[in-house]
């Protein structure tokens, strides 16, 4: 490579890094800022610093960890319910079907309706009163109360599994299409079963995409938001309270930033391992220079 | 051995092989419909909420009223629905358009001189996937020191967070997909690299470029966590706007289904025109789609 392209990449690359040091590494900076200081809008003459009393008074705040354990059973549910469910949606998908185009786009497309509209829509169908799955329940037998304190989390990841699991099947059918199929013929001449050959063969070859959509979905199911917002707004008690629903409560409604932000950054730490784990993985898939 | 016998003997495999296979297809075809009804039901829900004349609403049927649009006229007409869908548009463009415009060369300088290496592919990475609770309280700060809050500038400042390096992201891949040969080429013709870049290598990226700035264009439309905080006022964004039908202050179920609808059917027709290049853009090159 030329010294001339060399100076060209330069040049080109600069105005994304400026974009990016403006939108993200000030803004990160003023927000470290924030979390090693005892930061109040109606008190900005008296900012003083605190160290890392912030960081160390989310220890010793059960909300905090009530917040970080729903997350964990909400991430945790909803990812693998979507695996399985992705993973069988995506076999069906892969067979040849009349209308499979079709069957297709119908079945990727709640991933890209937006979560608020998602979470109201539940709200409304598994509404006691208004909603009409209680409704068709009842004469069953079963009075079922979604939103309940037994069963309002178990809802919010059932909501997150109708919405998401498009994109497992997405990612799954990409890994499946991509597949050599010499291997498929030799086991099928070898006289594997169906259920061998997805056990022995299918599932380890799709172990890349396999993973890179499991981390991908548990990055942005660790964000959960909007569901809250829209149905429960933490409750009841504290049941559905997740961790980025907790920093807008105690940044937003309670107005105590300096938390907040520390509570973020234990929150981008987490993320930022994930996103270590998954850069490894597809860095392997394609060699990269 | 008569005829008939003969006829019996070399159908009966046959037959069973025809019920095998025709079985295993209706079988599937079951299961993909019971899948398609399950993605399309809640749609069908909210469609017949927003026909539904007010007396109607809280009964929970699907069919048996007398449909009327009376409702969409409201929303529509009578409130400042139009300004909210503006408002998202404005956002979206204005994200998009910068993304674009900053992301385009940065991908290419990367997938072409590698410039900034491993490093700056994790970069880009990692700056897409960072949570929003990290930048919320500075960008909220931020606004309210220089006057933006509540306008769409500063939402879409916000947006520019995750969208401009999932752009750069999305378009590595369709960059390393156009040959070098043709740029190569251009040059030998007398065209400069960058020359060779604007005429050769930027069309034959375009539909990548088209998938990406659409992609683009959904997750800001659909995004609510920053819109809510920066901009919950006459600025709001349209999933700002659809939370605001049911709150703890009331709901108004017709119209929180006029809007749902309005947000989500634009979105699911552009959607179609970006499924099939998503598993190259997420996966940043590494995944072939």
């Amino acid at each position: 490579m030329s010294q001339r392209d060399r100076a060209l990449g330069r040049r080109l690359l600069f105005p994304l890094l400026v974009l990016l040091a403006l939108v993200q590494g000030y803004p990160i900076a003023f927000a470290a800022y924030i979390s090693f200081h005892n930061y109040q809008l109606t008190a900005l003459d008296q900012v003083r610093w605190v160290g890392l009393a912030q960081y160390q008074g989310l220890l010793d705040n059960p909300s905090y960890w009530t917040a970080t354990r729903n997350t964990l059973v909400f991430v945790g549910g909803a990812v693998i319910l979507e695996l399985l469910l992705g993973l069988a949606l995506a076999l069906l998908l892969h067979w040849p079907v009349p209308g499979q185009n079709a069957f297709r786009a119908i079945i990727l497309m709640p991933m890209f309706i937006t979560p608020i509209a998602v979470g109201l829509m539940f709200r409304f169908l598994l509404n006691s009163q208004l909603g009409i799955i209680p409704a068709l329940l009842r004469p069953l037998g079963l009075d079922v109360d979604w939103f309940g304190p037994r069963l309002a989390l178990v809802s919010l990841i059932l909501i997150d599994v109708w919405q998401w699991t498009p994109l497992m099947v997405l990612f799954l059918l990409a890994g499946l299409e991509a597949l050599p199929t010499e291997p498929f013929e030799a086991a099928r001449v070898d006289g594997a079963s169906s259920l061998q050959i997805l056990r022995h063969l299918t599932l380890p070859l799709l172990r890349p995409v396999i993973l890179a959509a499991v981390l991908i979905r548990m990055l942005d199911a660790f964000r959960v938001f909007e569901y809250v917002y829209a149905i429960t707004r933490g409750g009841p008690g504290e049941r559905t309270e997740t961790i980025l629903f907790h920093i807008y409560r105690v940044g937003f409604l309670y107005f105590r930033l300096g938390e907040a932000a520390a509570m973020s950054f234990t929150l981008a730490a987490v993320i930022l391992i994930l996103v270590v784990i998954l850069f490894y993985i597809l860095r392997r898939q394609e060699a990269w220079a | 051995m008569t005829p008939l016998l003969r006829f019996r003997v070399a159908a009966f495999p046959a037959w069973r092989v025809w019920t095998r296979r025709h079985w295993g297809t209706g079988g599937r075809l079951l299961l993909l419909g019971i899948s398609v009804f399950v993605v399309l039901f809640p749609f069908l829900w909210v469609l017949a909420a927003s026909l539904k004349p007010p007396t109607e609403i809280n009964r929970p049927t699907l069919w048996g009223f007398t449909p009327t649009g009376a409702i969409w006229a409201e929303v529509w007409l009578g409130s400042p629905f139009a300004r909210y869908f503006l408002n998202s548009l404005l956002v979206g463009g204005i994200t998009v358009g910068i993304s674009l415009a900053v992301g385009t060369p940065a991908a290419y300088a990367f997938s072409r001189f590698r410039t900034g290496g491993t490093g700056l592919r994790f970069l880009i990475l990692a700056a897409q996937m960072l949570p929003p609770a990290l930048f919320i309280i500075p960008f909220f700060l931020m606004a309210y020191h220089t006057g933006l809050l509540d306008t769409v500038w500063a939402v879409a400042a916000a947006h520019l967070t995750f969208i401009a390096p999932l752009v750069t992201w999305f378009l590595i891949g369709f960059f390393e997909d156009v040959p070098w040969d043709l740029e190569e080429q251009a040059m030998v013709d007398g065209c400069t690299r960058w020359r060779a870049f604007l005429r050769v290598v930027l069309p034959a990226a375009r539909p990548g470029l088209g998938a990406a700035g659409l992609f683009a264009l959904i997750m800001s439309w659909n995004e609510m966590f920053y819109a809510l905080m920066l901009a919950g006022g006459h600025s709001k964004t349209l999933p700002v706007a659809i939370a605001g039908y049911w709150t703890f202050r009331g709901v108004d179920l017709g119209k929180m289904s006029v809007a749902i609808l309005s947000a989500v059917l634009p979105v699911l027709v552009v959607s179609f025109f970006v499924q099939r290049f998503l598993i190259r853009g997420l996966g940043g090159g590494a995944l072939k789609g």
